[in-house]
Order: structure tokens, then sequence, then C-alpha cells
């Protein structure tokens, strides 16, 4: 424990680095846009294309930019200066007149695809909308109404739901950093060798090692909760005792990630590497963190049944967002506490190959 | 002749390095595992796709009627059946457990009501933890809901004798919008994410290795003696950075072939504009790198060092999602990373065919970028030598 706190630039990586990344990642992460520019081409130029143009003016998901006329609509796409340009033809409002249907084209960039996907989607809420209020009394009764609720986060806002999963990231890479290069430290420096003509035992050493890394994971995970409940804006949505229990767990799970990872791999550099592929790699990629895991490829999809942090993860959102309680997540506490204890029991094998190698 | 002696000077400082790195197994193994691993995991496991929804269902009319809407919802791509509840109340649970992604409520009175041609309200839960797909997934809602609608009243009077619903024109005077996913038509996610993750390949990885191999003299102290030899300042520098250069170029055409090969992404533009782009980009690293090596006194400082800059990097430069999903006050800051103006210059480049005339500006800041880490790196170099 001595050696942690004296560490004080590490200690400053446990505890500082978690926060910044927190924020930029939660930023850097977030898929959901608005604001949107698109560029409107409107041939027609009549009232009723006004009108529509206006529609698409008031919405807050879409931004209407201006484009000079002398240029072709495509480079607003090509210079990125718009996602989108819809294009109004000549015989709209003659059609809108006729009450015949007439078609509008939206040009969407694609080349984000998940982008595009909102684009088309907002225009066509807005035209959907626009259709509603000019559709004759009689028909719009007749109309199914769907009255959609959005759970958990009604305000839609990404923060809420990356912030949990950046949590767990920063929770999942530096304490078992810390760990693994404390570790591997020992055995560099060859101080382990102290530890090996003692009397302390490997299960005693060990635990002391972990118990101090676990230390640090829950100020680590109390630094972040803290950014979690101001900046995020976020709340315990139900019990929290599950959380509480899975946390305990999972802070002794990564200190043992990574005293096993420092006790398998005797050298600092290599210790980092594995512990940035195993930490961060995995659990940023595997674990749903911001893509579903359903989207991963069946090839690859297996994996994530391995991966600690997406249990974890699943259990912090369901902590702060759902508020399922332990009906919904009893299976996941315990899957966390049980890779916590094969970790811990390499690590153990790991010390034991290393002292009868001195 | 001190310039022919000069000229040979490099070329053995060169051939020195090369040597040096042909014998560093780990340097070699990082300049080829990762572009093709990386580019490809992160290529197919980022996916924002947002199909297959498990749409539970509350269906209190139990009528023919009810289970058409049922089965509209679900024959689309975007839902599937994801199981039927008796109340509303065990609907929410299942969703609140993570068993469901949506759920839609059909009242008791729907299928009298459509009869009458009375207005009626279908209840739609959706899961907005993800907002993203919370906002895909209402969209689908509403647009699966529209074309429902639309087939209402026609069937309406083919069966019943109800006289209420007017049977003229039904989309009178309504606006349909066509839209056109120009450049990638088939909406691949893939193409936008590999793209981006190559941007961040090359300043990562050419700012690894070259740490790498800047401390890797000093831990050896074998610096000093590189000191002591009559080459010059720029001679070593430019002796260390030129077969990184040559190496991580030859890592940036494995990772084009990646793309094109594994990924599929069409090549439009021009291959030398992206490829001089690219150059640009590792040079840029490479400076990255060797003021990170000058930061530190052993390898293990260089890597944490490097947990500090590179987060921020990458998660700040748009290579992995749009920079409009920013908060507003980190806007700005992407302009500043060369990731985002390299991810710009292959994106355009290769999916929409942009030349040298809308592209500039980022190839100028990553010239500025290259000259201006390059210039710190030497300084710092300089200054560490002396």
């Amino acid at each position: 424990m001595i050696q942690i706190v004296r560490d004080w630039r590490t200690l400053a990586l446990a505890l500082v680095l978690p926060v910044v990344l927190l924020v930029l990642l939660s930023a850097g992460l977030s898929l959901r846009v608005d604001h949107l520019p698109i560029v409107v081409e409107d041939f027609s130029a009549s009232p009723a294309s006004q009108d529509f143009v206006d529609a698409f003016r008031a919405s807050i998901s879409l931004h209407v930019v201006p484009w000079p006329v002398d240029r072709r609509p495509e480079d607003a796409l090509t210079s990125g200066a718009a996602r989108a340009v819809l294009i109004i033809p000549e015989h709209f409002g003659r059609d809108i007149a006729r009450g015949v249907e007439t078609s509008v084209q939206l040009l969407v960039d694609a080349s984000d695809a998940n982008s595009a996907r909102l684009t088309a989607g907002y225009a066509g809420q807005i035209t959907r909308a626009y259709n509603r209020q000019r559709a004759p009394a009689v028909q719009r009764s007749a109309l199914v109404q769907t009255a959609i609720r959005l759970w958990y986060n009604p305000g839609l806002s990404s923060k809420k739901f990356y912030g949990p999963g950046i949590f767990v990231l920063g929770l999942s890479m530096f304490p078992p950093l810390l760990a693994a290069l404390a570790m591997a430290r020992e055995s560099e420096q060859k101080t382990i060798l102290q530890i090996y003509v003692s009397s302390v035992s490997a299960h005693e050493f060990l635990l002391g090692k972990i118990a101090a890394f676990t230390a640090v994971a829950l100020a680590e995970c109390l630094v972040m909760l803290t950014v979690l409940f101001t900046y995020f804006g976020l709340r315990l949505a139900g019990d929290p005792t599950p959380f509480i229990v899975a946390t305990i767990l999972y802070a002794f799970c990564v200190a043992s990630f990574g005293t096993m990872v420092g006790a398998t791999i005797p050298s600092q550099v290599a210790a980092m590497q594995a512990v940035a592929l195993g930490g961060f790699l995995l659990v940023f990629l595997l674990s749903g963190l911001i893509f579903p895991i359903e989207n991963i490829p069946a090839g690859l999809r297996w994996i994530s049944n391995f991966i600690w942090g997406r249990y974890y993860i699943e259990i912090v959102r369901d902590a702060l967002l759902q508020g399922g309680g332990w009906p919904a997540v009893w299976l996941k506490v315990l899957i966390i506490g049980l890779i916590g204890a094969i970790f811990y029991g390499i690590a153990w094998r790991g010390m034991r190959r290393m002292q009868l190698e001195a | 002749m001190p310039r022919l002696a000069s000229g040979r000077r490099l070329q053995a400082l060169i051939a020195k390095e090369f040597s040096q790195i042909r014998r560093d197994r780990r340097l070699v193994i990082s300049l080829i595992l990762p572009p093709v691993l990386q580019l490809t995991l992160f290529g197919f496991a980022l996916s924002a796709t947002v199909s297959n929804l498990r749409l539970g269902v509350v269906d209190e009319s139990r009528t023919p009627e009810s289970r058409e809407l049922v089965a509209t919802l679900t024959e689309s791509r975007s839902f599937r059946l994801g199981g039927s509840y008796a109340t509303s109340t065990e609907l929410g649970n299942a969703i609140s457990q993570g068993t469901l992604d949506a759920g839609v409520v059909i009242p008791y009175r729907y299928a009298r009501d459509l009869q009458r041609g009375r207005p009626t309200t279908v209840q739609f839960l959706l899961n907005a933890m993800n907002a993203n797909t919370a906002t895909i997934g209402q969209a689908y809602a509403e647009g699966v809901m529209q074309s429902y609608n639309s087939t209402l009243p026609r069937r309406q009077t083919d069966a019943g004798p109800d006289g209420n619903v007017a049977p003229g024109p039904s989309r009178q005077g309504q606006v349909r919008l066509v839209p056109a996913f120009l450049y990638n038509p088939g909406l691949v996610d893939s193409w936008f994410i590999a793209t981006g993750v190559f941007g961040l390949l090359l300043i990562l990885n050419s700012s690894l290795i070259a740490s790498a191999a800047m401390v890797k003299e000093r831990e050896a102290g074998t610096i000093e003696q590189l000191l002591m030899s009559p080459a010059s300042t720029a001679e070593i520098i430019v002796a260390k950075i030129t077969p990184l250069l040559v190496l991580l170029s030859l890592m940036m055409l494995l990772a084009i072939a990646v793309l094109k090969v594994v990924f599929r992404v069409p090549f439009h533009g021009s291959l030398p504009f992206v490829l001089s782009g690219g150059v640009l980009c590792i040079l840029s690293g490479i400076s990255l790198g060797t003021v990170i090596a000058t930061l530190s006194k052993s390898a293990q400082q260089a890597q944490l060092t490097a947990f500090f800059i590179n987060p921020p990097l990458s998660s700040l430069s748009g290579a992995l999602n749009p920079i409009e999903a920013m908060p507003g006050w980190l806007q700005p800051l992407t302009a500043l990373n060369p990731i985002h103006h390299f991810a710009v210059i292959v994106r355009d480049a290769m999916l929409k065919g942009s030349g040298v005339a809308t592209l500039w500006p980022n190839f100028l800041a990553l010239f500025a970028f290259t000259l201006v880490l390059g210039g710190l790196s030497i300084w710092r170099f300089r200054k560490q030598l002396s």
C-alpha cells in the first residue's frame, strides 16, 4: 500500500486520467447527431413549397444552410458543407394545388451510414408531420396514431448512455494497468525474491496486492461516479445493492486481472501492452460499450461472452438507467465474481511458477 | 570531398537503423499485425446498424386487425417479434430486464375503433438508453405505421359495410419523400469506421513505433556513442526517420489493401492524393512519437505518456463518430487534430471522389502539423543531445 502512495504520478494516472477520459470519450463516441446541415433547392418557388421548406427550417434536428444557386447541389455534399440536399421539383406547387401526390428528392451523403440513416429519418418525420397537417379532416381521423414513449432516457441524451460505459472502460483499464506494472516491477527489480525468502505465503502476498489495487479501483470508482452524478446528471434508478456488490466484485476482478498479467509476464513494457489489449481493446470493442453486441458478426460475437467488462456495463446501465434490480442482473454479478476468481487462480499459479524458477 | 563523405555517412546511418529494426522482431510484428487486426476488428465490430429490434407485444384487442398490425410491424427488417405479454406491466418488466428493446401496446378497443372509423392510439415503448438506436428505431416505427395507415382506408371499404370512411383518393396532395443515398447506397457502416480507423492507425502506430525506437537508443545508452560520431544531429534524425517512414508507408499500403479487399471500400478519387496525405500523416505521427520519447526516460514512461495523449487524440478526431455529435465547445478542437484532417481526406477522396479543389484546406492543415510537430521534435531532440 505504501508503495502505491509514494508513486504519486501513477496515482494521478489512476484518479485524474479516468475523469478526463470520461468527459472526452463521452463526447467523442456519441453517434446521435442533430443540427445536421441541409441544403434546399427549391425549383418550384411557390407558396406551397415555401410552406414545406419552412417545416424543415423549423425543425431542430436539421438546419437549413444557404447554398449559392449557381453551384451544383452535389458540391455541397462533396465539400462537406451539408449532409443532405432537398430538391423540390418545379411541379411541386402545381401538384399540391391539384391535390395530386408529388415527390421530392432527398440526396443524402451516405459516406457515414449511421448519420445518413438519421438524416433520412428526420426528413421523413418532418414530411409526415407536414402531410398530417395538410390531410383532410376525415382522413386524419381514421389514422392509427402512434404514441411513442422513450423510456429511461427521454431526452435522448447520448451522454447518459456512454457515461456508464466509459466509467466501466476506465475501471477496466487503469487499476489493472497499475497492478500489472507493480507486479512486473517486483519481478524486474527482483524484490520479489525478498518475498519468496520471507515467511509470506503466495496467497498472502497476492491478496495483499489485490486488496491494495481493489482499493485503488474503488477510489477511482468514487471519483468517476461523482462526475457521472454531476456532469452527466445520472441518478441511481433503483435498488443500489446489486450495483454496490457488483462494483466491489468488479474492482476485485480487474485488480486480479492486472496482478495475473503482472505475475505471468515479468516485463513492465510487455505487461503494459497485454493490459492495454485486454483492458482496453477487448472491453472497448466487444462489450457493447458503443455499438450493440448484436451487430458484431457471429464469428466474433461469442468472444464477448468472456469479456468481464460486458457484464459490468450491463449492471451499471441497469443501476443508473433502467432500475431492473436483482432479478435482472443476479447472474451477471455471479459471472463477474467467477471471472475474478479465475484470474486469481491463474495469478496464483503464475506466482508459484516464478517461485520455483527463482 | 566533405559532401560525398556526409552522403555516405547518412547512408551508413540509415543502413544501421534498418538492420536495427530488422532485428527487433516485436517492431516488425507491430508493423504488420495492427493494420490487419485493428482494421478488421474495428471495422466489423463497430457497427451502428439498427435492425432486428426485439419487439414485445401486448395485444389487448386480440382481433384480426390487431394481429395484422403486429404482422406488419414484425415483417419489416427493423423489428422482430420478441414475445407476447398479457399486461403492459409484464412488458415493462421485460424491457427493464433487457430482454426486449421495444414494446407495442394495442388497446382493447383497437379493432372496434377502426371499424367505426374512429381515431385510435397505439402505444410504442422504446428503450432509449442508447439514444442513437432509439432515434433510428423511432423513425422506423413511424415509417412502418405510416405505410400501415395508408393501406387502411382502402381495405376497410373493401371489407366492411361501414360508410363512415370516405373512399376517395387516399393520398390527396401528399408529399412523398424519396431519399437517395449517395456515395454509399447500401448504407455500409464499415466504410465509415474502417476509413476512420485507418487514420487512427497511421498516427497512433507511427507515434508508438517512433517513440519506441527513439527511447531504445537512450535506454541502451548508445545515444552517447552516436553523439561522439562525426554525424550531425540533423543526420542522426534523418537517418532515424527515413527507415521508419519507409516501413510505415508499407504498412499504409497494407492497410489500403485491407480496406479494398476486406471491406470493399470503393476508390473514386486519386490514389497518389491519398498516399501523399498518408505520408504527411505518418510524418506527423513520427514527430509526435519523437516528442513523447524526448519527454520520457524509459520505454515504460513513454508508454504511460502515450496513455495521456492517445485517448483525447483519437476520441476528438471524428474518426469513429460524426463531429456534429460532440458538444459545441469541443468541436473546434478537432481542427487541431491531424487524424481528423486525414480521415476527411481519405473518406472524401475514396468515397466521394473529391480532389484537391475541395480538400486543400485539410491537406494544408496536415502539412502544417507535420512542420510544427517535426520542428518541435527536432528542437527537443537537439536540446536533449546537447
